[in-house]
């Protein structure tokens, strides 16, 4: 027996959803002429004044790239904490807490030296 | 219908196939991204159906969720014009597609001869009763490992955060 | 999806009927906060067409529908139409995992001259074993619609506010995941059904290894985890692009934000999606911390099916799921008012204070309740007497 299938059944489903709710609005909606000012980027009316692609701040791929290391460490509190109370009922509480208590101290420095050192400031 | 469970494990890994090789035939990097996105779910479908489900739930998370939001981003957002001549041509670029390519099939032909095909079968076991198993095994068997992973990711944080102080290139000093 | 051809079909049906629910509570919502607004700023709002201008809706799906398409000359076609749809499934997928009531019980009957069942149907689309962790990765897929809005658009408006959009949704990613290892800490299980079970009685909770029952307060999450029923609120806030989070369309500075470019259904659809994100995080809020669809002491399964014992076993099981399903429904909208509310009371953030919050305020905070937690758990939960 796969769970999976609803799931993918279901997101077949949706997809046909919107492809029809879009393929609806096509057949009815209006048919206007289709002019250059009508499909130029939408800039209030202002002429087109930029290429879209120009240079970023780094900031956002430093805010990026620091989400994924730090959603990691928090993916490895998950099966932690599932299997807390297990291990409290084993006896081993102490053990398991302190464990986790060395990693989250790797984890509290990180995050403080992080803001120490102004990478996460947004001026 | 209970050979449900491996006949979508086979559908995954083809629909798995099928996009990871459109991530390198596609000419055009921003669908290269979107492929690699597909193929990081349909793996998290295939970690599911070997029974390794919390495995799959962080493969979307992480992998499908976070990884790639960045790439995705950061190939959205670069001119790649210039970056994609300098990466489809040239003799280096040649050589090394060469020598990937080799190293794969190396890869490939070295593990289909270790491997002993229809021997293993998983347990149906309940499916949290298999994530708490790899919790028993990751904090106790593995606890020295799973530290110092901690310290690695704050390795590179530490390092993320200079290379983004470096002032060169285009973002020198004027 | 089942063993046979009922119990297939049923699994579909409900499937569909769930997310049509779902879509069709979207047009509602949006005549709540139009009147809600309009409420809380001294207004009328919408009150011309129908009775309290709830044909309104209806309207404005004629309207929509009768839009032009076009695709901007210089967006890329098949990217530009692949963002709304994109933007409905995530959504749709986080809530079909969520259980919006006790399972039916369909006893063994004869009908076409073949006996069938029993069965039991979970009110919900799917069961997933790894219920929180599979919503968590679902709804985690939600940046690329948002991605692939902007860069199809090709307009510079629209790819900053995807950027900006996605730069702060995983940024809130991070204290929406830590506010939830408290939940697991208490409640031990990925399952959400399992989480419901275990908020069904009394207050009840072990005092230094002994059994403490508070007779009076319902079992909630919400009484062990304040600081994490909240922390998961606001971070739910910034994933569903609401206000006061509501940068990437910041109207002074982007326009509209990564919709720029899009109207009539598609607009729509990219409405359906976030209206589903607020859903799934009400639907998440009742589960975690306010007891799924049951209030004790006199909304429980129990007491619920008490009402229903002269129906067959059957229609009882049937009566009592629909009602407890009224219930969580209640809280559901309960906590969607408390977005439309917000949404109308606060301001918006400047960015450097959107990315201070999520950051240097949440951050912290989620983790400090993770650590008060676990050890009020370890002592709590130890036989310190040694047997």
């Amino acid at each position: 027996m796969s769970q999976l299938l609803p799931v993918v059944v279901l997101a077949i489903f949706v997809a046909t959803f919107g492809l029809l709710l879009m393929f609806l609005a096509s057949l009815f909606g209006a048919k206007g002429k289709k002019s250059a000012t009508k499909l130029s980027s939408y800039e209030c009316g202002v002429e087109v004044a930029a290429s879209p692609t120009t240079k970023i701040p780094i900031k956002f791929y430093l805010t990026a790239i620091l989400f994924i290391l730090f959603d990691i460490e928090i993916i490895f509190m998950y099966p932690w904490a599932l299997a807390y109370g297990d291990f409290i009922e084993a006896g081993l509480g102490i053990y398991i807490s302190g464990a986790m208590a060395v990693f989250l101290a790797i984890f509290i420095f990180g995050l403080f030296w992080e803001i120490k050192s102004r990478a996460l400031e947004w001026e | 219908m209970m050979s449900l469970g491996p006949a979508m494990f086979y559908v995954f890994a083809a629909i798995l196939v099928f996009f990871a090789l459109s991530v390198i035939m596609s000419p055009n990097p921003v669908h290269s991204a979107l492929y690699l996105v597909l193929t990081m779910i349909s793996l998290a479908g295939v970690y599911f159906h070997l029974n390794a489900q919390f495995i799959a739930g962080v493969q979307l998370i992480v992998y499908a969720g976070a990884v790639m939001v960045l790439f995705v981003m950061v190939i959205m957002l670069f001119d790649i014009k210039q970056e994609l001549r300098a990466f489809t041509k040239g003799l280096i670029s040649g050589a090394l597609k060469v020598a990937s390519a080799a190293f794969v099939a190396g890869y490939l032909i070295g593990t289909f001869k270790d491997v002993s095909v229809g021997s293993q079968s998983a347990s149906l076991a309940g499916n949290t009763d298999i994530t708490k198993e790899l919790a028993l095994m990751l904090y106790s068997k593995y606890v020295l490992a799973f530290e110092v992973l901690g310290l690695l990711l704050l390795v590179v944080a530490v390092g993320a955060v200079a290379v983004s102080r470096v002032k060169g290139g285009t973002h020198a000093k004027h | 999806m089942g063993s046979d051809i009922f119990e297939v079909s049923v699994n579909f049906l409900k499937m569909i009927v769930i997310f049509l629910m779902m879509v069709q509570l979207v047009p509602l919502l949006v005549w709540v906060e139009r009147r809600g607004s309009a409420f809380i700023q001294n207004r009328l709002g919408p009150n011309r067409v129908g009775p309290l201008g709830l044909m309104q809706l209806l309207a404005d799906a004629v309207k929509f529908l009768t839009k032009e398409e076009f695709v901007p000359a210089k967006g890329y076609r098949f990217l530009f139409y692949t963002a709304p749809v994109i933007a409905l499934i995530p959504a749709a997928l986080a809530f079909g995992a969520i259980p919006l009531s006790a399972p039916i019980r369909v006893e063994a009957f004869e009908w076409l001259g073949r006996n069938w069942g029993p069965y039991t149907f979970a009110f919900q689309s799917y069961e997933i074993g790894i219920g929180i962790v599979f919503v968590l990765g679902a709804s985690s897929l939600a940046a690329y619609a948002l991605l692939l809005a902007g860069y199809g658009s090709n307009n510079k408006y629209s790819l900053f506010g995807a950027l900006r959009a996605s730069a702060q949704t995983i940024s809130y990613e991070l204290a929406l995941g830590l506010s939830l290892v408290g939940v697991l800490l208490l409640f031990n299980s990925f399952q959400f059904s399992e989480i419901v079970a275990q908020q069904a009685g009394p207050m009840s909770f072990q005092f230094l290894g002994k059994q403490v029952t508070v007779p009076f307060l319902p079992n909630w999450g919400f009484f062990y985890q304040p600081l994490g029923a909240v922390l998961l609120f606001t971070a739910f806030f910034a994933e569903s692009n609401r206000l006061p989070f509501d940068l990437p369309e910041a109207e002074g500075e982007l326009v509209a934000g990564y919709h720029t470019e899009y109207g009539g259904f598609k607009m729509n659809m990219f409405y359906i999606g976030e209206y589903g994100h607020m859903m799934v995080a009400s639907a998440l809020m009742t589960t975690f911390y306010f007891g799924g669809y049951t209030i004790y002491p006199w909304l429980t399964q129990e007491s619920v099916s008490s009402w229903f014992s002269q129906f067959t076993p059957t229609q009882a099981s049937l009566l009592t799921a629909l009602v407890l399903h009224l219930v969580f429904m209640a809280k559901v909208l309960l906590f969607l008012w408390i977005f439309v509310w917000v949404r109308w009371t606060l301001p918006r953030f400047r960015y450097d204070q959107l990315m201070d919050l999520g950051w240097k305020t949440m951050l912290p905070w989620a983790l400090g309740n993770t650590i008060v937690t676990a050890i009020v758990i370890l002592i709590m939960r130890t036989n310190w007497s040694g047997q």
